[in-house]
């Protein structure tokens, strides 16, 4: 139960990066499937903000509380920031920036469980 | 689809700016390495300074470099074009000589900064991000001075 979400964050996140590079390789531009997909993969990361922030709430801290803390606040930026910053661009390129918000969003499910194990993958 | 020389589809010509095209994706990279290298400089710093000096001075000195090419490459003007050539300069050499140095003495980095072991804890990104910084302004630069030897030939047949 407890790392459901980290672990579709994980799989939705590399499909994403997947798909987004297929789209950069096939020379394709910015779709709004794919501006769906990154909504989703938004909602996922808030959810994951959530589910942490309760456990902190409940009195659990982790060692690195800082840096946690920092993996918080920026973890929702990313799909945000990557979705305009793709957004303006109208070439291949575009979903390319996709793809990085889809490996970070994966690299981070990994990095918040070394911070915190406690958070399964 | 025996020769797709120029792809047909998008006529999207050449990038206008160093932050379009190819640019973009560099950007949107550089932009989550200026964030992530200062950010864990900064809570290193104010938590556990004493544990790793060095290394943290040099993922707070990175961190800086990250910020300053992420900014120069997204203005992209001539000026801000010559300091991303810098810092990108700066960073190519930084990774290559903190990441010999880390081998060479482990001691000094107890904990890893964003370019120790030629920043093989960021899947070698820091090693090859600067590589294609410094052939996308290449490419500027070549733009450049082809535009100006048109110009002054322009002037002269005038």
């Amino acid at each position: 139960m407890n790392g459901d979400v980290p672990t579709t964050i994980i799989v939705a996140g590399l499909a994403l990066a997947g798909y987004a590079l297929l789209m950069t390789a096939r020379n394709r531009r910015m779709t709004v499937p794919l501006l769906a997909a990154v909504g989703v993969l938004e909602i996922l990361l808030l959810v994951q903000v959530g589910i942490i922030v309760a456990r902190l709430a409940g009195g659990e801290r982790p060692a690195a509380l800082a840096t946690l803390i920092g993996y918080l606040i920026a973890m929702p930026f990313i799909p945000v920031a990557a979705a305009f910053w793709g957004l303006v661009e109208r070439s291949r390129w575009g979903p390319a920036v996709i793809a990085i918000a889809g490996l970070v969003a994966a690299v981070l499910m990994v990095r918040l469980h070394q911070i915190w194990p406690v958070i399964h993958v | 689809m025996s020769e797709p020389a120029a792809s047909p589809e998008p006529a999207a010509s050449e990038p206008d700016s160093t932050r379009a095209g190819p640019g973009r994706l560099l950007v949107a990279i550089y932009a989550l390495f200026a964030l992530s290298a200062s950010a864990r400089a900064g809570v290193q710093i104010a938590t556990k300074f004493s544990h790793a000096p060095v290394a943290y001075m040099l993922s707070a000195f990175a961190g800086l470099v990250y910020i300053l090419a992420t900014v120069t490459l997204a203005v992209g003007s001539p000026a801000a074009r010559r300091i991303a050539v810098v810092s990108c300069s700066v960073e190519l050499a930084g990774v290559l000589a903190v990441g010999t140095w880390s081998l060479a003495d482990p001691a000094t980095f107890p904990d890893a900064t964003v370019w120790s072991g030629y920043g093989s804890g960021y899947g070698f990104v820091p090693l090859v991000l600067p590589v294609f910084g410094l052939l996308w302004l290449r490419r500027w630069a070549r733009r450049a001075r082809t535009q100006r030897m048109a110009a002054t030939s322009a002037e002269d047949a005038g």
